[in-house]
C-alpha cells in the first residue's frame, strides 16, 4: 500500500491535509516489502553507498519540465475533443480507477485521441470487483489539471509526504542488511540510458540501483515500439520537486517485465499493483506472453493483483483469439489446484468462463477504419498462388459450407469430426464479397457476426487431446499407431480450417492437413503422447486471413494440363532418366509419375490419344519378340546383385522402423528431408507458403512443471547470451491446455541416447565417430564442442533446477552434437522414487560422456569445467530473472516440485551460492563435476532404469 | 352435389363387383378400390369434387389391387385408358408438392403401382409407348421435371428419413423397371434432372447415411449404368469427378459395412464349423453342408455393393483416399446430436473375428480395403459355380484397378500405414488350415500378395479357371512394376510368390492335354515367367536384400527342371503349325533369362559338388556358389517388362458387366417389388410425427 502512496506524494505538492493521517503511513511503511524498498534510494544513501557503482543519469530535469508543460497545454484542450470527453463521462465512477493519477504517470508525445479513448474504453468494461477500489468521480478523470479535485482525491487516499522519509529509512536498513549479497556479487554498475520522456536533473537521479546484480537490459522496448501502449499513460500534472525512486525506476530505461513481475508480485500496496497493471499495456506483446504463466498464477492466487491486472487481459483477450485461448487454459490449468473457490480466489475461473463463453469479443470503436485505410496495401495478397488443383475438367467445387445448409446447422457439428466442419464455426464473414475485396487489396476482414470466435482453435486442440485419450486404452504401441493414423484420418476430413498449432511461435498460419501416416506414438508406457506433423500454410492473420481451401490427396493424378504433358513425355523420351542406367535404352519409359498418372484417367484419356498409340498399348509379352528385331541389350548379373547390395548398404542415416519404436525412425529422419518428402506428397506442398511443423501432444500429463523450467530455461539462455559464456541449452516450447494435458514443442532432428544405444549398439562416442566422422576431422570437432557446450548448459540447469530422473531415454542428442535433456517431471523438491535421493549427484555426467570429450583431464573436460563455471557466474549475476518466476508460481502451487513449500524457494537460492569468491565457485564446480563422474548412484539409476523400462 | 357422385360411384361398383364374383369381396370394403375401379372403367371420378384428390392421397394406397387390375387390361384397354392414368399421374405428382407427409407417401406409393403395373405390361410387346400411356408425351417433361425436383427436395429438405428413404425406393423402383435398364426410356428424365447432387448430400451426412446410405448408393450405382457404353451419362461423369471426399467416405463407409456383414457371417459359419468338428464327426458333416449354401446366398447378394464398389474405383479418381481411409469403430469424437440414430452397430462388431473378448482386436482400426481383401479371400475360396466365379472375377477386377493405380500403391506400401489383414484360406486336403491368431501389422500390399499367392496355390483344378489365373498375375504384375518404378523395397518373403508361381508352371504342363484344349496355356505361362524376368532383371531396385535375390537364382535353380520341360513343351509348339504357335514362340523368347540362368548355375552347382564330394548339397552352399559366379553370367534385357495393357471395362469387358447389371437388376427389383410392408410402418411413424 504505502509504495503507491509515495508515489503520489511525488507527484502532488504537499498539502497541509495529507499530514492529517501521517501515523497510518507510518505504519504502513513499516509492511512495505522490502524489495519493494530497495529500489528506494535516497540520495544520500546513495551517496553513502556508492562506490562508483553507479551512473548519473544524463539527464536535465529543464528539459522535463518544458516537455511537460507542452503535454499539459495539449492535453485536456488540444488532444481530448468533445466526443472523447462524452466517453469518459459515460465510464462509470468506480470503474475508471486506472486513470486516478497514480497512474498517469507517463508523459507522451504524442497523445493521440483516439488511442486515448481506446484506453479508457478499457476501463469502461471493467465493472468487476473494482467496488472497493478507488472512487474517482467522473470530474476528477477529466478535468485532471484541477488541483482541488486531485486534493480531493489526495485525501482519500491519506498520502502524507512524510512516507517517503520513512521508507528511505526502511530501504537504508535493507540495505545493510543486503550488505553481504552486495559484496558476494559486486555491484552492478547499471547504466540506465535515459528516455527522451524523462530527462531529470543529474543531481536528482543518482540512482544506484543494487537490487542485487541487477543488470539493465539494454531495453529493446525502444520508444517506437514502445509508443503506443505508453501513449495510454498521461500524465497531468507538471512533475513534483521530489520524485519517487521507484516511480523513476518503473519510468526509466530499465524497467522490464521481469522487474514489473517481481514487483506485481511483491507489492502490496494497491497504487503500484494499479500501476503495474496499466503499465503492462505498455510492454509489447511477447514480453508480457513470456510471462504469461506468473500472470495467471497471480491472477488466481492474488485477489488484489488479479484487480490489477484485470483490465490487461480483458483488453488482450479482446483483440487476440490466441492470447484468449492460452490465457483461459493457463487459467483452467492452474485453477486446478484452487481446492475451495472462494469469493477470494474464484476469480481465475470466472475469468476463464468469460473467455470460454465468448464474452470478450473485440469492441472496434470507428476508427479502425480509417486506420485501416492507411494500413499498406500490399497487392501482393497471401492467395497469389497458382490453385491447380481445380482444373478446368471438373469446373464444379461443392464446399461443405454451401452443399449443406438445410441439413445441418453449425452449432451441431462443431466438434464433431464426422461432418467435416468440425472447426468451422460458421463464420461467413471472410468468404463474403466484400472480404474477396479485402483480400484482394490487402485489407484486413474483421468478422463482424456473431459466429464463436475460439471455437475452431478450441475443438482443435480438443479432439487432438481426445485422440490420446482413447490412444491410453490401448495396449500396444503397435495397436496405437495404427489408432492414431487413423484418428487423424478423420480429423483431416475437417481440414483445412481456422485453426493452428498453438506451438507455433506466432498463430499466422492455417493448418491444412495432417500428414496421419507420418505420426507416431512415442515410447511411454501408461500415457500415449504422440508426435504429429502438420502442415501449414502462412498466412497474414491467422484470425482474419481467407481459410485455404480443400485439395484432395490425389492431385497428381490431375496436375498437368494437356499441353505440359505431351511436352513432358517428349523431354522424357529422349534419354535414360537415371544416368546410370544407360541399359534403359530409349525404350519409353512410363517413369515418371506425372505421366503415368494421366493414362487411365478416362475423363482425359481422349487427351492422349493424338500420340502414336503404339507405346501404351504394347503389350510386354507381344514385344518380347518383336524385340529380337533390334540390338538386344545384355546386362551382368553381377552388376544387378551388386547395385542391390550397394543399396542396401549405402549410409541411409535411418534406423529401420521398428514396430515396438516407431518414433526411432521417424525421428531419426533429418527435418529437411521429412520436409522435403511430405512436401512431395502433399496436394498442399507446391504453394510458397507451405511448412510443416510439428508438436507433442500429451495427455494425462502435467505440463506445468515443464512450462516453469521452460521459462527458466529461456531466461538462462538469454542471460547466457547477454553475457556471452557460450553455452549451449534448449529451451521447447510448452503449452499448457489443462492441469494433465499440453502440448511439447518437439527437439527436431535428435533422438534419446536410449534410441542411439539401442538401435547403433554403439557406444556414445563411437556413435559420434560414425555420424561425423574421425576425432580428427571437422565436424566431429564441431559436433565435440557443441556437445561439450550443451553438455554444461544442461549440467548446470540439472544443478540449478535439481532435475532428476536423468536416465537415457530423457536424454537427446541432435544432429550437431547438442545435447538436450527432456522430460522435467522431477525438479526441484522431488524426484521419483518417493523422493529418497536416488539420485544424489548434483547432476548426469558419465564417463561416456566424458569420453566424447576426450576423456578426464583433456582440454576440451577444462574447457567444459570452465564454460560451466562461467554460466554459473553468470547466472548468479542475473539470479533475480530467475527467482521471481519460481517463486511466483510456487504460490498457491500443488505441483510436487513445490512439496518443501517454501524451502524450495530457498534451497534455489542457495544453490546459487551467492556468498562464494569466484575461485570457490570453481572449486565448487570441480567438485561436483568430480562427484557427478564417480557417483554411484548414478550407475545405479541407470541400471535400475535398464531393469525396470529397458531403457540403456 | 360431391356426395352425389360419390355415391353413384358406389352404386356401380357394387353392381360390378357382386357380378364378379366372391372372391372379390375383401376389395369391397375399400374406398379406395371402388375409387380405383371407377378408375379402370374409364371415368373421373374427382369431376365435380374439388377436393377429391386430396382427399384421395390420404387413403391408403393398395398397389396389389392397381397393379392387378393393369395386368388384366388388354392392350387396346390400356390405350383407352391412357387418359386416366396420366390424370391419375399427374395429380400424384402434384400431390408431392404438398405438406402432409401421409398424402407425399401415398402419391409415391400409388406413382410406384402405375410404374410397376404398366412396365410390366410392356414386355407383352403392345407396341405403345410407356411414357406416352404413363404421362402423356405432352405432359411428360414438365411432370418429370416436377417429379425429381419433389425428389430432390425431399432428399435434401427437412422430412422425415423414412420419407426420404421411400423417395430412394421409389427410383429404385422406377429404374428396375424394365430388365434391361439402358432400355428403360423413363430414366432419360432422370437423366436430364439429375438427382445426384442430393445422392451425394446424404452419403456425405453421417446420421442420414447410416439409414439412406445404401439406397442411396444403390441408386446411383444403377444410374451409372443406364447406356453406359453408348451416351455420355451424367452421372458417370459426375460421378468421376466428384470430390467431396466427406461423400466418397461415406460411400466407402456403406460399401465396406455391406462388406464386412457378409464377412463376419461367414467368420460365424466357420467358427460354428470348427467347434463341430471337434465336437463330433456328425456334426462336422452336417455344418459342412450348411454354411456352404447360406455362403453362396449371401455372396450373391454381394454382388451389387461389389459393383458399387467397382464403379467407384473404376471411375472416380478421388476414391482412393478413401478406400483406404481407416476408421475405427467409434469415430467421432462428440455422440451424434441425434439422439435417435446411434453408431452402426455393426462397426464395433465388424472387426471382433479374432474375438474372444481380446480388445486390442475390437479397436483395431480398418479401412475398406482391408475389409476387401478378407471378403475377396472368402470369395475366391469356390469358384466352382458361375455366380462365385463372376463374383471372384469383379474382385479381381477391381484389384487390378487398385493395382494399376499410382495413389493406391503408393498408400499401399506405405510402412507407416499397417493393417492386419485377416485373410481366409481353404482348408485342402494336403494343408491344414493355419489359423493365424496373431496377425502381424504389414502394409496393405503385403496381404494383397499374400492373396494372389494364395489365390494361385488354391486353383490348380481341373476345371481351371485360367481368366482369373490371369488377371491375378495381371495384379503381380501391376503391384511389381509400381515397386521396380518408384524403388519401394518391401518386406516381403519373396519366395513364396515364387514357389507358388513354379508350382502354377508344374501344374499346367502335367495337365498339358486337358487345358490346351481350352486356353492358351503360353501366355499364362508367359506373363509367370515375365513376372521371375522382373525379378532377374529388375531384382536391384526393388528386392529388400541382396541375399532375397541370391535366393531366386536358388529356386530356379532348385526348380530347373520346371523351366526346362516348359521350354521344351513351347518349342515343341512353335515347330508344329497351330493355333498357339506364335504365343509359344514367345514363351521360349521369355524364357531366355531363365535358361542362361540355369546352364549357367548347374554345371557351376555340379562341378561345385563333385569337388567337394558332396551327392547333395545344402541351400547355404548352393547360394555360396551362385555368389560366387555372378559375373561371368550376362542376361539380356527384355523390352517392355514393366509394361502392361491398361484395364479397360469397353470393350473387353462388356459383355461380362452387362450380364452381370442385368441380374443385379432382377435382384434389386425383387428386393423393392412388396414396399407395403414398408409403407404400413412408415405411415405409422409418420402419423406418430403428425
Amino acid at each position: 500500500m504505502t509504495s503507491s502512496e509515495l508515489m503520489k506524494v511525488e507527484f502532488e505538492a504537499p498539502s497541509p491535509i495529507l499530514s492529517k493521517s501521517s501515523s497510518s503511513i507510518h505504519n504502513a511503511a513499516n509492511s512495505v516489502s522490502q524489495s519493494a524498498l530497495s529500489f528506494y534510494v535516497d540520495r544520500k544513501a546513495a551517496d553513502s553507498e556508492v562506490n562508483g557503482n553507479y551512473q548519473s543519469m544524463e539527464s536535465d530535469k529543464n528539459h522535463l519540465e518544458e516537455r511537460m508543460r507542452d503535454t499539459l497545454h495539449l492535453l485536456p484542450n488540444g488532444l481530448l475533443p468533445q466526443e472523447n470527453q462524452a466517453k469518459l463521462h459515460q465510464a462509470k465512477p468506480h470503474s475508471v480507477h486506472f486513470t486516478d493519477q497514480n497512474n498517469i504517470a507517463k508523459i507522451c508525445d504524442h497523445v493521440s485521441p483516439s488511442l486515448l479513448e481506446r484506453s479508457l474504453s478499457y476501463s469502461a468494461v471493467e465493472q468487476t470487483n473494482s467496488s472497493e477500489l478507488l472512487h474517482v468521480t467522473d470530474q476528477t478523470t477529466v478535468n485532471q489539471t484541477n488541483p482541488d479535485q486531485s486534493d480531493s482525491m489526495i485525501q482519500d487516499d491519506g498520502l502524507v509526504e512524510e512516507g517517503v522519509d520513512v521508507a528511505m529509512a526502511t530501504d537504508i536498513e535493507y540495505c545493510v542488511n543486503g550488505g553481504e549479497n552486495v559484496e558476494g556479487v559486486g555491484m552492478d554498475v547499471v547504466s540506465m540510458e535515459t528516455n527522451k520522456t524523462d530527462k531529470l536533473d543529474p543531481k536528482s537521479l543518482q540512482l544506484n540501483l543494487h537490487h542485487v546484480g541487477k543488470n539493465v537490459h539494454i531495453s529493446t522496448c525502444d520508444s517506437k515500439s514502445a509508443k503506443e501502449r505508453s501513449q495510454m499513460l498521461k500524465k497531468t500534472k507538471v512533475p513534483p520537486p521530489r520524485q519517487s525512486w521507484l516511480l523513476r525506476l518503473f519510468e526509466s530505461k530499465l524497467f522490464d517485465m521481469s522487474i514489473a513481475i517481481s514487483y506485481l508480485f511483491n507489492s502490496k500496496e494497491p497504487g503500484v499493483q494499479s500501476y503495474l497493471g496499466n503499465r503492462l499495456f505498455s510492454f509489447r506483446d511477447e514480453e508480457i506472453d513470456l510471462y504469461l504463466p506468473q500472470i495467471v498464477n497471480m491472477y488466481i492466487q492474488m485477489h488484489d493483483v488479479a484487480e490489477a491486472i484485470h483490465p490487461y487481459i480483458v483488453h488482450r483477450c479482446r483483440y487476440s483469439i490466441e492470447f484468449s485461448i492460452h490465457t483461459a487454459w493457463l487459467l483452467g490449468a492452474y485453477s486446478a489446484d484452487v481446492l475451495k473457490p472462494t469469493w477470494k480466489n474464484s476469480q481465475g475461473i470466472k475469468l476463464k468462463n468469460l473467455i470460454l463463453n465468448e464474452e470478450l469479443s473485440p469492441t472496434y470503436p470507428k476508427h479502425i477504419q480509417s486506420v485501416e485505410v492507411t494500413a499498406p496495401t500490399s497487392p501482393t495478397g497471401s492467395k497469389k498462388t497458382h490453385i491447380r488443383s481445380r482444373s478446368d475438367a471438373t469446373g464444379i467445387y461443392l464446399k461443405h459450407s454451401e452443399s449443406q445448409p438445410a441439413l445441418l446447422n453449425a452449432i451441431n457439428v462443431m466438434g464433431d469430426l464426422t461432418t467435416g466442419r468440425a472447426f468451422d464455426n460458421g463464420c461467413t464473414c471472410h468468404t463474403s464479397s466484400e472480404a474477396m475485396f479485402n483480400n484482394l487489396t490487402g485489407r484486413e476482414t474483421l468478422c463482424s457476426c456473431e459466429a464463436p470466435r475460439l471455437m475452431p482453435e478450441l475443438e482443435f486442440v480438443k479432439s487432438l487431446m481426445s485422440i490420446g485419450i482413447r490412444l491410453q486404452l490401448l495396449p500396444t504401441k503397435e495397436l496405437r499407431t495404427s489408432r492414431l493414423i487413423a484418428e487423424l484420418a478423420m480429423l483431416n476430413l475437417n481440414l483445412p480450417a481456422r485453426v493452428w498449432l498453438p506451438i507455433s511461435d506466432k498463430g499466422i498460419h492455417h493448418i491444412v492437413r495432417i500428414p496421419h501416416t507420418q505420426a507416431v506414438v512415442l515410447n511411454s508406457k501408461e500415457k500415449a503422447p504422440y508426435l504429429l506433423y502438420v502442415e501449414v500454410l502462412e498466412c497474414e492473420n491467422a484470425a482474419s486471413s481467407q481459410v485455404p481451401s480443400k485439395i484432395l490427396e490425389n492431385t497428381l493424378r490431375f496436375t498437368r494440363s494437356e499441353e505440359d504433358l505431351s511436352g513432358h513425355y517428349c523431354n522424357r523420351g529422349n534419354g535414360s532418366p537415371r544416368g546410370e542406367f544407360s541399359v534403359y535404352g530409349n525404350s519409353t519409359d512410363f517413369d515418371d509419375a506425372d505421366c503415368w498418372s494421366q493414362e487411365d484417367d478416362e475423363i482425359i484419356q481422349f487427351a492422349l490419344k493424338c500420340r502414336p498409340s503404339d507405346t501404351i498399348s504394347q503389350m510386354s509379352t507381344e514385344s518380347s519378340t518383336s524385340a529380337d528385331s533390334k540390338e538386344p541389350v545384355y546386362i551382368a548379373a553381377g552388376d544387378i546383385r551388386r547395385r542391390l547390395s550397394e543399396n542396401i548398404t549405402a549410409p541411409k542415416g535411418k534406423f529401420e522402423r521398428d514396430p515396438d519404436d516407431p518414433s526411432a525412425a521417424a525421428l531419426k529422419e533429418p527435418w529437411e528431408e521429412k520436409v522435403r518428402r511430405i512436401r512431395e506428397s502433399s496436394p498442399y506442398g507446391h504453394m510458397p507458403n507451405w511448412r510443416l511443423m510439428s508438436v507433442i501432444v500429451k495427455c494425462g500429463d502435467d505440463l506445468r512443471q515443464e512450462l516453469l523450467v521452460y521459462q527458466v530455461l529461456k531466461q538462462l539462455q538469454s542471460i547466457w547470451r547477454q553475457e556471452h559464456v557460450p553455452l549451449w541449452i534448449f529451451p521447447y516450447k510448452i503449452i499448457v491446455t489443462s492441469n494433465n494435458s499440453g502440448m511439447i514443442e518437439p527437439v527436431l532432428n535428435a533422438i534419446s541416447l536410449h534410441q542411439i544405444k539401442k538401435h547403433s549398439k554403439m557406444t556414445l562416442r563411437d556413435y559420434f565417430i560414425h555420424e561425423f566422422g574421425p576425432p580428427t576431422s571437422e565436424e566431429f570437432l564441431t559436433a565435440q564442442r557443441n556437445f561439450v557446450q550443451s553438455c554444461a548448459g544442461y549440467c548446470l540447469v540439472c544443478y540449478l533446477m535439481q532435475v532428476k530422473d536423468r536416465h537415457n531415454g530423457n536424454i537427446l542428442l541432435d544432429a550437431n552434437g547438442h545435447i538436450i535433456h527432456i522430460d522435467f517431471g522431477f525438479i526441484l523438491s522431488n524426484s521419483p522414487g518417493k523422493n529418497l535421493g536416488f539420485e544424489n549427484s548434483a547432476f548426469k555426467l558419465t564417463h561416456e560422456f566424458a569420453e566424447v570429450m576426450d576423456g578426464l583431464g583433456s582440454d576440451m573436460f577444462e574447457y567444459f569445467k570452465i564454460l560451466m563455471l562461467q554460466g554459473l557466474v553468470a547466472s548468479r549475476k542475473h539470479m533475480d530473472k530467475i527467482l521471481p518466476l519460481v517463486e511466483i508460481m510456487q504460490t498457491g502451487s500443488q505441483l510436487p516440485c513445490f512439496s518443501k513449500g517454501v524451502s524450495t524457494i530457498r534451497s534455489l537460492k542457495e544453490r546459487f551460492h551467492l556468498n562464494l569468491t569466484e575461485e570457490q565457485l570453481q572449486l565448487l564446480v570441480d567438485n561436483m563435476v568430480e562427484s557427478s563422474l564417480h557417483s554411484l548412484t548414478t550407475k545405479l539409476y541407470d541400471g535400475f532404469q535398464y531393469y525396470t523400462n529397458g531403457i540403456l | 352435389m360431391s356426395n352425389e357422385a360419390s355415391g353413384g360411384i358406389k352404386e356401380k361398383t357394387h353392381v360390378i363387383l357382386l357380378r364378379k364374383g366372391s372372391n372379390s369381396r375383401m376389395a369391397l370394403k375399400e374406398k379406395i378400390v371402388q375409387i380405383y375401379e371407377a378408375f379402370f372403367q374409364g371415368e373421373d371420378p374427382s369431376r365435380g369434387n374439388a377436393n377429391f384428390w386430396d382427399e384421395l392421397f390420404l387413403l391408403k394406397v393398395n398397389t396389389q389391387f392397381i397393379e392387378a387390375e393393369i395386368e388384366k387390361l388388354s392392350g387396346e384397354g390400356l390405350l383407352n385408358l391412357k387418359e386416366n392414368f396420366n390424370l391419375l399421374f399427374y395429380k400424384a405428382v402434384e400431390s408431392l408438392n404438398q405438406e402432409n407427409p401421409i398424402r407425399i407417401i401415398n402419391a409415391l406409393q400409388t406413382l410406384c403401382a402405375l410404374i410397376r403395373g404398366i412396365f410390366r405390361k410392356s414386355t407383352g410387346n403392345y407396341g405403345f409407348d410407356i411414357i406416352n400411356l404413363l404421362i402423356g408425351f405432352d405432359a411428360a417433361d414438365s411432370v418429370m421435371q416436377n417429379l425429381v425436383e419433389s425428389i430432390n427436395h425431399f432428399l435434401t429438405g427437412d422430412f422425415p428419413c423414412s420419407l426420404k428413404q421411400f423417395s430412394l425406393k421409389f427410383l429404385l423402383v422406377l429404374i428396375t423397371a424394365t430388365d434391361n435398364i439402358s432400355q428403360n426410356t423413363m430414366l432419360e428424365y432422370i437423366m436430364n434432372n439429375s438427382v445426384f447432387e442430393s445422392l451425394i448430400l446424404n452419403l456425405g451426412n453421417q446420421l442420414f447415411r447410416l439409414q439412406l446410405g445404401h439406397d442411396a448408393v444403390l441408386v446411383l450405382t444403377m444410374l451409372v449404368q443406364y447406356r453406359k457404353y453408348e451416351s455420355a451419362n451424367p452421372y458417370i461423369v459426375k460421378l468421376s469427378i466428384l470430390d467431396d471426399e466427406l461423400a466418397l467416405t461415406g460411400y466407402a463407409q456403406v460399401v465396406s459395412l455391406l462388406l464386412s456383414d457378409f464377412n463376419r457371417d461367414y467368420q460365424t459359419q466357420t467358427n460354428e464349423q470348427q467347434s463341430g468338428w471337434f465336437s463330433s464327426l456328425a456334426n462336422m458333416v452336417g455344418n459342412m453342408f450348411v454354411p456352404e449354401e447360406k455362403k453362396i446366398e449371401s455372396v450373391k447378394a454381394n454382388d451389387l455393393i461389389l459393383l458399387s464398389l467397382y464403379e467407384a474405383i473404376h471411375l472416380n479418381r478421388n476414391f482412393i483416399t478413401a478406400l483406404t481411409h481407416s476408421h475405427t469403430p467409434s469415430t467421432a469424437t462428440t455422440p451424434p446430436s441425434s439422439p435417435v440414430l446411434s453408431k452402426p452397430p455393426a462397426l464395433d462388431l465388424q472387426v471382433t473375428e479374432n474375438g474372444n473378448g481380446d480388445e486390442s482386436t475390437a479397436t483395431q482400426p480398418t479401412n475398406l480395403l482391408v475389409t476387401f481383401l478378407e471378403y475377396s479371400s472368402i470369395v475366391m475360396q469356390d469358384t466352382k459355380d458361375t455366380v462365385r466365379h463372376n463374383n471372384a472375377k469383379l474382385c479381381l477386377i477391381i484389384l487390378t484397378c487398385i493395382a494399376e493405380d499410382q495413389y493406391a500403391n503408393s498408400l499401399m506400401h506405405d510402412v507407416n500405414m499397417t493393417f492386419r489383414v485377416p485373410l481366409h484360406r481353404m482348408p485342402m486336403r494336403h494343408r491344414k488350415v493355419k489359423v493365424e491368431k496373431y496377425l502381424t501389422s504389414r502394409p496393405l500390399v503385403a496381404s494383397l500378395l499374400d492373396l494372389m499367392v494364395e489365390f494361385t496355390m488354391s486353383h490348380m483344378m481341373k476345371l481351371f479357371p485360367m481368366e482369373l489365373y490371369l488377371r491375378s498375375l495381371g495384379i503381380i504384375h501391376r503391384v511389381l512394376c509400381y515397386q521396380k518404378k518408384c524403388r519401394v523395397r518391401l518386406q516381403y518373403p519373396w519366395k513364396e510368390l515364387w514357389t507358388a508361381l513354379i508350382n502354377l508352371l508344374k501344374f499346367v504342363m502335367s495337365h498339358e492335354t486337358a487345358l490346351i484344349k481350352k486356353h492358351d496355356i503360353f501366355i499364362l505361362s508367359s506373363k509367370v515367367v515375365n513376372v521371375f524376368n522382373l525379378f532377374v532383371t529388375y531384382g536391384d531396385t526393388f528386392l529388400p536384400n541382396p541375399n532375397s535375390y541370391d535366393e531366386l537364382y536358388y529356386e530356379i535353380i532348385r526348380m530347373h527342371q520346371v523351366f526346362d520341360n516348359l521350354y521344351s513343351m513351347a518349342l515343341r509348339y512353335t515347330t508344329t503349325e497351330g493355333e498357339y504357335k506364335d504365343s509359344a514362340a514367345r514363351l521360349t523368347n521369355n524364357l531366355v533369362n531363365v535358361r542362361a540362368i540355369i546352364n549357367h548355375f548347374t554345371p557351376k552347382v555340379d562341378s561345385w559338388s563333385a569337388a567337394n564330394n558332396l551327392s547333395s548339397l545344402t541351400e547355404d552352399q548352393v547360394l555360396e556358389v551362385v555368389r560366387s559366379n555372378y559375373d561371368t553370367l550376362t542376361l539380356k534385357l527384355q523390352d517392355n517388362l514393366d509394361q502392361f495393357e491398361r484395364y479397360s471395362e469397353k470393350p473387353k469387358e462388356t459383355p461380362f458387366f452387362t450380364q452381370l447389371v442385368r441380374s443385379i437388376n432382377c435382384d434389386v427389383k425383387k428386393s423393392v417389388s412388396n414396399l407395403s410392408a414398408q409403407h404400413h410402418d412408415m405411415l405409422m411413424e409418420l402419423s406418430h410425427v403428425s
